[in-house]
């Protein structure tokens, strides 16, 4: 088990920016793929590259940005897949030692981050974020200091939420815990206001964090909740993109808000909002050519 | 397997988000939208990469790393006192903030768990015996003393209580260490 069981093989620029030194540094690394599959990994991360700079912001940031391809072999293909989460019960044999079932859940799909860290950290020392590309068709994934996720269909959309938090601070905008009907507690949120930029308790149209973005005409809160004992039922009563105060965020339904109806942030199959789109344009800003 | 059917309320998905042509967007009119607050960019090219182990609540430094690189500008550093959540600082030896990197709490002990379809829900399922690391990236500014992690504790009653992504307190600092010893 763990790095006996495969090799590193190197590192590719897949995508140039410019020095490292000057650039943000992505870094995408494979997971349970066979000496033999590399060329089916080269394939992979080439298609997350694309799909994360076909989204934007990113579209608008490449300049700034350098994506590396760490190629690391593994003894067999694909995770771990427990039996006690209805898994395979499949133990292949590889390098950061990725597993389902992290927790008891079976979609959390966890690696040794440590391990990754370090790998990254020797062939890229300017790197800012990681990936952990996990060659396994299940669906499953996780955030934290690598973005860790499957080939699952939607997988590349999971590790650019991932990515919201880890790279950008971002919170979660669903209003919800464990899902609507099954919360208990998540009624109010606390008046603390949040530290994350894309969400807040404060209603004050001039002073909340993304005033300067709310236009005159729309209504302030633009949405309120009328049963706090559950997730806000309405459709949006404004046209997409309109920017204001949507009750319900940050697993709360009531007493915080989100800047705009829907993001990925709330929704993993949608772009991000404007407001979340400032803020990374803001953060990657000092990364582009003079 | 968490085999969990939708649970959310229908809503409207299905109107396309208005998109606009992508277009290079230069430092120039970059800076003409930028996010509310008096964030400051590090002035220096030097930033030191630390990694953290956590175990539940304890945290511990494990290493740190000069590199030559730029760092993203800081978060807000004045008024942010009564905030909730997870940050990093650097302050100076008048304990000043200089530097301050808002994070999603890495050392929550629970877990976003996403959907079979991209079309699904995300939910959170506690994971309380969660452990790793975690990397905090700060520019080595010249007046830099220490390097400081604040965080909110966890939730303290009802269901879900000791969870912290639920916690509703301001954040506390966790850890303080030296910056360049």
């Amino acid at each position: 088990m763990g790095t006996s069981d495969g090799q590193v093989l190197g590192v590719t620029r897949i995508v140039e920016g410019g020095p490292p030194e000057q650039r943000w540094n992505i870094v995408i690394v494979s997971e349970g793929y066979r000496s033999d599959e590399m060329a089916q990994f080269a394939t992979d991360a080439k298609q997350f590259a694309d799909t994360l700079l076909a989204a934007a912001p990113f579209d608008r940031l490449r300049a700034a940005i350098n994506i590396y391809r760490v190629d690391v072999t593994s003894t067999d293909s694909g995770a771990k897949d427990p039996k006690k989460c209805n898994g395979t019960g499949a133990k292949p044999r590889t390098f950061f030692d990725a597993s389902f079932c992290s927790n008891g859940i079976r979609r959390l799909l966890i690696a040794n981050n440590g391990r990754v860290t370090k790998v990254v950290g020797k062939l890229v020392p300017q790197w800012h974020m990681a990936f952990l590309a996990v060659n396994s068709p299940i669906s499953g994934g996780s955030g934290g200091p690598v973005a860790t996720f499957s080939k699952a269909t939607g997988a590349v959309e999971i590790a650019i939420h991932e990515m919201g938090h880890t790279a950008f601070g971002l919170a979660d905008e669903y209003e919800y815990y464990s899902g609507c009907a099954s919360d208990k507690g998540h009624d109010k949120h606390s008046k603390s206001e949040p530290s994350q930029p894309n969400i807040t308790t404060n209603k004050n149209r001039a002073t909340t964090k993304w005033s300067s973005l709310i236009q005159a005409a729309t209504p302030v809160p633009t949405t309120s909740n009328a049963n706090c004992k559950n997730c806000d039922p309405q459709p949006s009563p404004v046209a997409v993109g309109t920017i204001g105060l949507f009750e319900g965020a940050d697993y709360f339904h009531c007493g915080v808000y989100r800047p705009e109806f829907d993001c990925r942030m709330r929704n993993i199959n949608r772009p991000f909002c404007a407001v979340c789109q400032q803020v990374i344009v803001k953060k990657l800003t000092p990364f582009l050519p003079a | 397997m968490v085999a969990r059917k939708s649970v959310r309320k229908p809503k409207p998905r299905k109107a396309a988000r208005k998109t606009k042509p992508a277009k290079k967007i230069s430092k120039a009119k970059a800076r003409k939208y930028p996010a509310k607050g008096p964030e400051t960019s590090p002035d220096t090219n030097k930033a030191m990469r630390l990694t953290f182990s956590y175990d539940g609540d304890d945290v511990k430094l494990l290493s740190k790393q000069r590199t030559d690189m730029i760092l993203p500008p800081s978060d807000v550093v004045k008024g942010y006192g009564k905030y909730k959540g997870f940050w990093a600082e650097v302050r100076n030896g008048s304990d000043k903030t200089l530097y301050r990197t808002v994070m999603h709490n890495p050392t929550k002990n629970d877990a976003e768990v996403f959907p079979e379809s991209p079309d699904g829900d995300i939910s959170r399922e506690p994971a309380p015996k969660r452990k790793g690391v975690f990397v905090v990236l700060v520019p080595e500014i010249d007046n830099g003393e220490d390097v400081i992690l604040c965080r909110s504790g966890s939730k303290t009653r009802g269901p879900a209580s000791g969870i912290h992504s639920l916690a509703g307190e301001p954040a506390k600092e966790i850890l303080r260490l030296k910056l360049k010893k």
